[in-house]
């Protein structure tokens, strides 16, 4: 490889730099990746442009999304550097390059700042008797102070943390006796003599549940976005993979700038950033742009799916159905936290929640501790074949 | 081995019924040359798998395949020790005065090894093709330790000690995306995104693969299959219901398609109830469009 970075051509000049051009546009190529394009080439008849682009494809894209970008920025590039010719164009790039950087970084500040300024951050008082969290249990949320309130969350967050651990089906070495583990027990003993003198044990191995938070922010949610917030931090802090979403008329992710920021000034940026924020709801849309856009990296048989949402849908059923029963098939459980659901008026008459209905596993009201409670024993079960539909009642 | 060139892969893929553009021959042909690991990726049933079958065909060396699954570990991947025989032996041997370290030595030897298909691939004399399907099923820690496998080019045993590579096989590793693969292991293979072929790739693959069909039958099914995977389907269908169905129909001498057969063979293309309904719903209207254009055809 040595070798061959160091005889420079015009021509690998060029393919060096068509790899930094894709490293801008997103490509994560290493020094590496260089190398190996270019050996690649050394492979091929010099007299093919198309062999050439193919040959330049295979060895740099790593991905879907890579490869059917990489037709056009190869052109782009060809294009850029014959309109160049001579090399000033380079140097103007680049100060362009820095410009925009020096912007952006302006810009990050700026923001910082106002965020800082708009919330201060608040401290949280340590206040811990079990007693008082056993009658927070009951009461509606909407009725706490704010001191209870963060006592709930407290709670919720220890909920969450407990969740986060499962049983997996690949087996380790365990101390304790409880499971003989027989291959390993011979193959032990084995090494002593063949004589079965100790034995040896296995457990099962724990296994981290992912979670996707999909949140509704309409204006009909209004009232409780604010402590959905707050939930969705319990989670975010216990969970190691959590992707969380929120939506009125259009999908937002959200998951790292809940990562990045804390609580009280978290809620203030999304709010910022997302534009219809209490607006008018179109879940089934928005559902839809998560299963299509997110669902084949975010969903498996180990996620969880979160949603919460009164299901006040302006758009049409049917959307709603397709994208509940995508999202159902692809995931371990679909969990609709419903807040209008603690009321002794509901049912399930809302339209577009009717459609999503055969495809949520656990319905549940959240609008006390109590309930949420349920929720949590609920989300570690096994889904049964049939989708059993339950309003978890105090 | 042989000298194998660009030209004869495609050749070679050729010969063995495999119809494909030219990307999937250089990007073939490559991870042979640079000794890198091919990573397929494509929706099911487009002939991620048939490629490293192709592949074993046409270098005439042996195909191992690894199928992954939830929980597969290295005890099924790399090897494992013969316990029972293991036992046996000690059993028959300690009243024949073997010295202890005599007996331990046989104990651990090759011949009480169960080699598993990594351990088999690496340890061939001529490179064999490895298949490792649907590794995004398997566990995440499984494809770490597929990482380290696939960078030391050996495997150390705790009895024996280690083992070198003798040849280094030919890797395909195909995936569904059920899961996001890791950057690691994206950043040591070559990558191939395969999508559902369209019209005129799909009609020569049946033709390849269903001599014996009719033309405008095969013509139909192909505008059919098209049309059928424009619907939003729960499950769609890849180029292997085609083939499925093309063999029905053609089994049943057939020379075009009409309502009646289509409903009644429905079943080999979809496999999902759902999709049923829907197709059997809108299925005047497909018809039409396959019936139409394969007049103007």
């Amino acid at each position: 490889m040595d070798v061959l970075l160091s005889y420079q051509t015009s021509l690998s000049a060029n393919v060096v730099l068509l790899c930094r051009y894709l490293r801008k546009n997103g490509f994560n190529l290493s020094s590496t990746e260089e190398a190996e394009a270019l050996r690649a080439l050394t492979l091929l008849p010099v007299d093919s442009e198309l062999l050439f682009k193919e040959a330049l494809s295979a060895v740099l894209c790593k991905n879907r999304h890579q490869q059917s970008r990489f037709d056009e920025l190869y052109t782009e590039f060809w294009d850029q550097l014959e309109r160049a010719a001579n090399s000033k164009v380079k140097d103007v790039q680049q100060r362009k390059n820095n410009k925009s950087e020096a912007q952006k970084k302006q810009e990050q500040f700026e923001a910082l700042k106002k965020w800082l300024n708009l919330s201060p951050a608040s401290e949280e008082k340590e206040v811990a008797a079990y007693s008082d969290l056993e009658v927070l249990g009951k009461k509606h949320f909407n009725e706490l102070s704010e001191e209870e309130l963060r006592l709930m969350f407290r709670l919720i967050e220890r909920l969450a943390r407990r969740l986060a651990h499962r049983e997996s089906r690949l087996r380790k070495p365990a101390k304790r006796y409880r499971n003989l583990d027989i291959k390993r027990t011979i193959r032990y003993n084995m090494r002593r003599g063949g004589d079965i003198e100790k034995l040896q044990f296995s457990q099962r191995k724990q296994k981290r549940l992912k979670l996707v938070l999909l949140c509704d922010v309409s204006k009909s949610m209004d009232l409780y976005s604010r402590f959905f917030v707050h939930l969705i931090y319990a989670f975010q802090n216990a969970y190691d993979r959590i992707e969380t979403f929120v939506f009125s008329t259009a999908l937002h992710r959200v998951t790292e700038i809940l990562d990045n920021n804390p609580p009280g000034e978290a809620f203030g940026i999304i709010s910022e950033r997302v534009p219809h924020w209490s607006g008018g709801t179109t879940i089934g849309s928005c559902l839809n742009r998560f299963s299509e856009d997110y669902g084949y990296s975010l969903l498996d048989k180990k996620t969880i799916v979160l949603i919460l949402s009164d299901g006040w849908d302006t758009g049409h059923p049917e959307l709603m159905r397709t994208a509940m029963r995508r999202i159902y098939k692809a995931s371990k459980k679909v969990i609709w936290l419903n807040p209008m659901a603690g009321s002794p008026h509901f049912s399930p008459e809302v339209t577009g929640l009717k459609a999503a209905l055969p495809y949520i596993d656990v319905m549940a009201s959240a609008h006390n501790l109590e309930s949420l409670r349920k929720v949590m024993r609920e989300l570690g079960k096994r889904r049964s074949n049939a989708p059993a539909i339950k309003f978890p009642q105090d | 081995m042989k000298k194998v060139g660009l030209d004869t892969i495609q050749r070679m893929l050729r010969e063995q019924g495999y119809i494909s553009e030219r990307g999937i021959a250089m990007s073939i042909y490559l991870s042979m040359k640079l000794e890198k690991p091919l990573l397929v990726e494509g929706p099911a049933g487009v002939g991620k798998t048939e490629i490293a079958k192709v592949m074993a065909r046409a270098l005439d060396t042996q195909l191992i395949r690894l199928q992954c699954y939830e929980g597969l570990d290295s005890t099924d991947a790399l090897y494992e020790w013969n316990y029972q025989h293991q036992l046996l032996y000690l059993k028959m041997n300690t009243e024949s005065g073997v010295s202890k370290d005599e007996l331990e030595r046989s104990i651990f030897s090759e011949r009480f090894l169960l080699k598993r298909p990594i351990l088999k691939a690496i340890t061939r004399e001529a490179p064999p093709v490895l298949l490792i399907d649907e590794v995004d099923r398997a566990d995440e820690e499984f494809e770490s330790f597929l990482l380290e496998v696939l960078s030391d080019w050996q495997v150390t045993i705790p009895e024996i000690g280690t083992i070198e590579a003798t040849s280094r096989p030919f890797i395909v590793l195909t995936g569904n995306r059920t899961r996001e693969l890791s950057e690691a292991l994206r950043r040591r293979c070559l990558y191939l995104w395969i999508d559902y072929p369209g019209y005129e790739k799909e009609l020569a693959i049946v033709r390849a693969k269903v001599p014996e069909i009719d033309q405008r039958l095969s013509e139909q099914i192909c505008i059919f299959m098209d049309a059928l995977r424009q619907m939003k389907l729960e499950k769609t269908p890849g180029v292997a219901e085609t083939l499925d169905w093309a063999r029905a129909l053609a089994g049943m001498h057939l020379d075009h398609l009409d309502k009646q057969t289509v409903e009644d063979t429905l079943g080999v293309v979809l496999k999902d109830w759902q999709d049923m309904r829907h197709t059997k719903d809108a299925l005047s209207e497909l018809l039409e469009k396959t019936g139409v254009q394969s007049r103007i055809g």
